[in-house]
C-alpha cells in the first residue's frame, strides 16, 4: 500500500528538492570539466563562463604517435587481460568451491583468505609485488600490470562467481554427469550459462576495476610504453605547465565509456559495486 | 533405474580430477601474486636494499626498520592524518548516503534519475575525480571560485592551506564514494517490510519519528556494515590525495599510503618502505579482529 503510493507520480515533495540539490553537486563538476574539454585553451582563464565550442583537445590528444594514444591502447590491454583472466579463473575457482563437495573447512579456508587479500591495502604490498615482478622480468611490462590487476580483482571475482554458483542445485551437476557428460562439459554447458547473470556482472566490474586502476600503473610501470591511461592523466597533473583543457578531454575520454555503461547496464553495475564493496 | 546407474554415478562423482583442476588456478595466482610478494615483503622489512647493476642487494637488518618506524615523526603523524581523515570521510559519508536513501525511497519526480546519477561518481577513475576536482578547486578558474566569485564572496585557494586542504580531499572522497553507501542503505531500505511502516503511521507517527524509530534501528546492523566498508576504503585511498596534494601543503595531507610511495619510491629506501606497509598491514589486522570481537561480544550481549 505504501509502497504503491510511493510510487505514484505527481507533484514534486520536499524529498525531490533535496534530491535535485544532490544531482546538482554530482552532475555540476562532471558537467564543468566536460565544458572545459571542449575550449580553447586561452577561453579557460577568461572571467565569467565564456562560450566557445572546439574539437581542437581531443584532435591533439590523438595525434599521430602521441604518448595519449598508447597509454589508452596500454589501458584497454589491460581491461582485456584482466577480465579474461578473472572471469575464467574466477568462475572455475568459485564453481569448484561452490558445488563441488570440498569439506567445509577447506572452503571457509580458501575464502578467508582471498578476503583478508581483499583487506590489505594495495600500497602495503607494493613493496613486495615490486620486487616480484623484478625478479620475474615483469617489471614496466603491461604483462605484468595485468598479473597484478588480476590478482586484486580475483578475490571479488571469485567470491561472487561462488554466491551465483551457489544459489544453484546440486540436482543439476549431478543429472548432467548421469547423462554421461563430464565435469568440464557440465560446468561449461550447464552451470556457466545458468550463472550467465553473476558472469555479467563479474566482467562489467572487473573492467571497470582495470580500466580505472592508477597504483600499480603509477608503480610498476616504465614511461609510456607500459603505463595505462590514468598515469598519462597523473603525469599531466603534475607537470609544471598543465595543458588544462588536454587534462579535461582526456578525463571525458576515461570517463565517458564507464558512465555509459553505469546508465545502460545499472543493474549490473550496482550489484558489482554493492557486492564487491560488501564481500570484502 | 537409479539403483542401475548408483555405481557408475558414484565413480563420477568421486573423480578427483576437476574438482582440483578447477581450483588449481586460483590457488596458484594467490600463491605467486600474493603468498609470494608477501614473504618478499616481510623479508625486505627486516633488511636493507639497494640497487647495484639493476639488481637488488640484500643486506639483515633485524628490527633496525621497525625501529625508525616507531620513531619516525612524519610516519606517526601520517596515522594520525590517516585517522582523522577515515573519521571525517566514514561519518560524513555514511550519514550523507542514510539521508540519500531515504530521500530516494520517498521522492515522487526524481527517485529514478537518482538511483541512476547516484552511481556515477562510483564508476569514474579515482584519478579523473581528481582532474574533475581540480576544475572546481582551482584558484583561477575553478568552479566553486566562480561562483562565490558571482556571489559576491572572496575566493579561496582551496588547496594551499593545511586544514582546508585536508577538509578538501576529504570532501572529494567523500563526493566519490557516498554512493556505496547509498546503494547498500538503499537495498536495506527497501527490504524492510513496509506493513512495519504502515502500523507506525496508522498510530499518527510523523514521519519524521517513522525514520527515527522504525527504520532506523532496523538499519542498525546495515550502517555498521558499511561504516566498516568506509573505514577499510579510508585506509586505502591513494590516487584522490597523490594529485590532488601529492601529500602538500607540507606534510599536512601525507596519508599512510602516500608515506609508504614516497619512502619506497622518492627516498629508495626500500627495505624501511616495505617495513611501513608491515606495520599499516598489521594495524588493519589487529583493528579488523577487534572489529570482529566486538561484534561477537554485541552479539552475544543482545542475545542474552
Amino acid at each position: 500500500m505504501t509502497r504503491a503510493l510511493r510510487l505514484r507520480r505527481g507533484a514534486p515533495n520536499a524529498a525531490d528538492l533535496a534530491l535535485l540539490v544532490a544531482l546538482a553537486v554530482i552532475v555540476l563538476p562532471i558537467a564543468w570539466m566536460t565544458l572545459a574539454a571542449f575550449r580553447q585553451p586561452r577561453d579557460l582563464i577568461e572571467p565569467g563562463v565564456p562560450i566557445t565550442f572546439t574539437f581542437s583537445n581531443f584532435h591533439d590528444l590523438f595525434a599521430a604517435g602521441s604518448t595519449f594514444t598508447h597509454q589508452a591502447l596500454n589501458s584497454l590491454e589491460i581491461v582485456v587481460g584482466t577480465t579474461v583472466l578473472c572471469t575464467v579463473i574466477g568462475s572455475l575457482g568459485g564453481y569448484s568451491l561452490s558445488q563441488m563437495s570440498w569439506r567445509r573447512s577447506a572452503v571457509a579456508l580458501v575464502v578467508s583468505v582471498i578476503g583478508l587479500i581483499q583487506l590489505a591495502p594495495p600500497i602495503t604490498l607494493v613493496p613486495g609485488e615490486y620486487v616480484t615482478l623484478s625478479q620475474f622480468g615483469l617489471l614496466g611490462t603491461v604483462r605484468g600490470l595485468i598479473l597484478l590487476n588480476t590478482m586484486f580483482v580475483l578475490p571479488i571475482a571469485t567470491l561472487l562467481m561462488k554466491v551465483y554458483f551457489d544459489g544453484l542445485p546440486v540436482e543439476l551437476r549431478e543429472s548432467g554427469l548421469v547423462d554421461g557428460a563430464s565435469e568440464f562439459m557440465v560446468f561449461r554447458r550447464i552451470m556457466l550459462p545458468l550463472a550467465a547473470p553473476g558472469l555479467a556482472v563479474v566482467t562489467i566490474f572487473t573492467a571497470i576495476l582495470a580500466w580505472n586502476e592508477f597504483l600499480f600503473g603509477l608503480t610498476m610501470s616504465k614511461g609510456a610504453s607500459s603505463a595505462p591511461l590514468t598515469v598519462w592523466i597523473a603525469t599531466v597533473v603534475q607537470s609544471y605547465s598543465i595543458q588544462w583543457t588536454d587534462l579535461a578531454a582526456a578525463g571525458v575520454i576515461s570517463s565517458v565509456p564507464i558512465i555509459l555503461i553505469a546508465v545502460f547496464a545499472n543493474r549490473f553495475v550496482v550489484s558489482g559495486l554493492t557486492a564487491g564493496a560488501v564481500k570484502q | 533405474m537409479t539403483a542401475v546407474y548408483a555405481g557408475r554415478r558414484r565413480r563420477r562423482l568421486r573423480l578427483p580430477g576437476f574438482r582440483f583442476l578447477a581450483v588449481a588456478p586460483l590457488l596458484a595466482f594467490v600463491g605467486v601474486f600474493a603468498g609470494y610478494p608477501l614473504v618478499e615483503l616481510v623479508r625486505m622489512s627486516f633488511s636493507h636494499l639497494h640497487l647495484a647493476n639493476g639488481n637488488f642487494d640484500w643486506s639483515y637488518t633485524g628490527v633496525q626498520n621497525f625501529r625508525d618506524a616507531f620513531h619516525d615523526a612524519v610516519f606517526r603523524h601520517s596515522i594520525r592524518i590517516t585517522a582523522v581523515f577515515i573519521l571525517i570521510t566514514t561519518g560524513v559519508s555514511v550519514a550523507l548516503g542514510t539521508a540519500l536513501a531515504l530521500l530516494v525511497d520517498r521522492a515522487r519526480l526524481l527517485a529514478g534519475i537518482a538511483k541512476n546519477v547516484l552511481v556515477w561518481p562510483a564508476v569514474i577513475a579515482p584519478v579523473v575525480v581528481s582532474a574533475i576536482w581540480w576544475f572546481v578547486l582551482n584558484q583561477q578558474f575553478g568552479l566553486l571560485n566562480k561562483i562565490l566569485d558571482a556571489l559576491g564572496l572572496p575566493t579561496q585557494s582551496w588547496l594551499a592551506y593545511g586544514t582546508s586542504a585536508l577538509l578538501s580531499v576529504a570532501f572529494v572522497d567523500v563526493w566519490h564514494w557516498t554512493p556505496i553507501v547509498f546503494l547498500i542503505v538503499y537495498a536495506a531500505i527497501r527490504s524492510i517490510d513496509s506493513s512495519l511502516l504502515e502500523a507506525a503511521r496508522v498510530d499518527r507517527a510523523s514521519e519524521w519519528q517513522v525514520i527515527r524509530y522504525v527504520v532506523l534501528p532496523m538499519l542498525v546492523p546495515t550502517l555498521a556494515l558499511v561504516a566498516g566498508v568506509r573505514i577499510v576504503m579510508g585506509v586505502k585511498v591513494f590516487d584522490e590525495m597523490y594529485l590532488l596534494t601529492n601529500g602538500g601543503p607540507g606534510v599536512a595531507t601525507t596519508l599512510v599510503s602516500l608515506y609508504i610511495r614516497t619512502v619506497f619510491f622518492d627516498q629508495v629506501d626500500l627495505g624501511y618502505g616495505a617495513s611501513l606497509g608491515l606495520c599499516v598491514l598489521l594495524l588493519v589486522l589487529v583493528i579488523f579482529v577487534a572489529a570482529l570481537a566486538a561484534r561477537g561480544i554485541a552479539r552475544r550481549v543482545a542475545a542474552a
